[in-house]
């Protein structure tokens, strides 16, 4: 009795070690509570198991509900630990505290303690697509990519029902004509579609997708249509609303100044706009003409100023070294186009980011490759 | 140098992102037009911009003198149909220089064809420019300026004469010859 009672306790331990060992299967009537019968961990290869056919892990609805369950609890026990609010306890907080009651000097950061909500972790998967009987649910199952098909289908029977309509309001009236506008959202790329359908797709696949939006898109009635289109758009942010405005200072006459920089290959310019009417020009307390002789490079200065009409109005007081003569007017162009930013209005900061003047100029000297006589060149082909 | 009146028509459309605008710092450039620049920097040689534009400022500068004499020399009646803006002289020129159509060396089987093929408006540009400086830079006398033999051409070319509109017609010839093989195209 105590030897049967211990085997199913070593049986039951051995079952939970993992899907790799697996005891073989005896049926209850035949155990012989006589016989200690040795557990033996065996591979999947003696199963002759294919493991990596059978996919990625899956996990039921239920065991990903627990998780999260456990999750929140241990979060406020967690809040409780450090002494924080666990109302109010974000997941930058949860980071830290399990860095700080954690600490690992592994270098790779991904093999380091981690808490996080169970949707971050667990991969998002299909629940499973048949039924008791092994009949899929749905009827496009067998095509293999059964989400694309059926939101492909679902997209084509929406041009159809506007082309129906189309046909039936041609003759009645043509006040309804509103096409949906897709200024200021970008297609979703195809990653972010793949995570959407929870379905892996190929590229073809992925074009003809857009393909069949467009055409939807293109089509008299479609503002039907908008939000479902929109489902599938993200919105792109207002470019201008991430520049950084200079602060406006005033010194002790009550002129209005801004102190700004810019940078160019490899010069760097640090530049003060003043607001007197006089428009001197200062660098590095030589004038603008005795230092820069070449007109391109006065020009430089220059079209800043021009193009949002305030030439004379400006003094500049600007401080450049590093680079050559072209770069040394490029990042002070730079710097000036940045210092006018605060006595400019937003509109027209728009217009100055269009035109090119807000934004620093990336390229830069490209290195020399070893096996190179430079950065593009190659030393001479020879034959043999 | 005449004042030019540059209209910025930019339309606002706030949510464009960044690489969608020329970051190229000379397009922007209000005195030169991007066509002017794009010559400076075709006569350029060893990276000699300075020189480069004093060339071209001074060609500007040759043609209007020289379209200005011949204004004052005119009688009434012909003085209207001179032009005397030497921008648009270059334009006009350059346009007359352009390619309509170009040949492509495609190979079939051993052979290697002629094919006519569509140019872009790129290319119709960049040939047309280049053919006006080698053909000032070689056929014209060792003593003369540059500046003087690209006001020559500039000038015969606005008037549809000239060696580069010769070798425009020679090369639209060559197309129209080889016409037949224009199925070899296949883009």
């Amino acid at each position: 009795m105590a030897a049967c009672s211990s085997s199913r306790a070593v049986r039951s331990i051995l079952l939970n070690c993992g899907k790799y060992s697996r005891t073989p299967r005896r049926p209850a009537h035949s155990l012989n509570p006589q016989l200690l019968y040795r557990h033996v961990c065996q591979s999947a290869a003696v199963w002759g198991k294919n493991l990596a056919a059978a996919g990625p892990e899956k996990f039921s609805e239920e065991y990903i509900k627990k998780q999260i369950e456990e999750f929140s609890i241990g979060k406020r026990h967690l809040a409780n630990m450090m002494g924080e609010d666990p109302e109010t306890f974000t997941q930058e907080d949860i980071d830290r505290s399990i860095a700080y009651l954690f600490p690992s000097g592994l270098f790779e950061k991904r093999a380091r303690p981690v808490m996080k909500h169970p949707d971050i972790i667990f991969p998002k998967q299909s629940a499973i697509q048949w039924g008791e009987d092994g009949r899929p649910f749905n009827f496009l199952f067998y095509t293999g990519k059964q989400a694309y098909y059926s939101l492909m289908h679902e997209v084509f029977g929406k041009v159809l029902a506007i082309e129906k309509r189309q046909d039936r309001l041609r003759n009645e009236d043509t006040t309804d004509i509103k096409q949906i506008s897709l200024t200021g959202s970008r297609w979703m790329l195809k990653e972010e579609l793949e995570d959407l359908l929870v379905e892996t797709m190929s590229d073809h696949d992925y074009s003809r997708f857009l393909q069949l939006m467009e055409r939807l898109v293109a089509l008299p009635y479609s503002s039907l249509e908008e939000e479902f289109v929109q489902r599938f758009r993200q919105q792109l942010g207002v470019q201008s609303s991430k520049q950084e405005i200079p602060a406006l200072q005033h010194d002790e006459k009550g002129v209005a100044f801004c102190q700004a920089n810019g940078r160019r290959k490899t010069a760097s310019a640090s530049i003060t706009l003043r607001d007197c009417r006089s428009g001197n020009i200062m660098v590095n307390g030589k004038s603008y003409l005795q230092y820069f002789p070449i007109l391109q490079d006065r020009e430089q200065l220059m079209f800043p100023l021009h193009f949002v009409g305030m030439l004379g109005r400006f003094d500049v007081e600007a401080h450049v070294e590093g680079g050559g003569r072209s770069a040394q007017a490029g990042a002070l162009r730079l710097a000036i186009s940045r210092a006018l930013l605060s006595f400019v209005s937003s509109g027209e900061m728009e217009t100055m980011r269009q035109a090119g003047l807000l934004t620093s100029d990336p390229r830069v000297k490209e290195r020399k490759k070893p096996g190179q006589a430079g950065a593009r060149k190659k030393f001479t082909w020879k034959k043999r | 140098m005449p004042e030019l009146e540059v209209t910025f028509t930019v339309t606002v459309m706030k949510s464009v992102t960044l690489q969608e605008v020329n970051l190229n710092s000379t397009l922007c450039n209000y005195y030169f037009f991007s066509v002017n620049s794009k010559f400076i920097n075709m006569i350029m040689q060893d990276g000699n911009k300075v020189l480069s534009t004093e060339i071209v400022t001074q060609t500007l500068e040759a043609i209007k003198r020289k379209q200005v004499e011949k204004y004052h020399k005119a009688p009434a009646a012909e003085r209207e149909a001179i032009e005397c803006n030497p921008y648009t002289i270059f334009h006009q020129a350059l346009e007359n220089c352009k390619p309509v159509i170009g040949l492509a060396n495609i190979q079939k089987g051993s052979r290697t064809y002629q094919v006519p093929i569509p140019l872009t408006e790129k290319r119709r540009r960049f040939l047309a420019m280049k053919w006006i400086i080698t053909e000032c830079r070689d056929n014209k006398h060792r003593r003369t300026h540059m500046y003087e033999k690209l006001s020559q051409e500039l000038l015969s070319a606005f008037a549809n004469e000239g060696n580069v509109i010769k070798r425009k017609h020679e090369l639209h010839k060559m197309a129209e010859a080889n016409r037949a093989y224009a199925h070899f195209r296949w883009w």
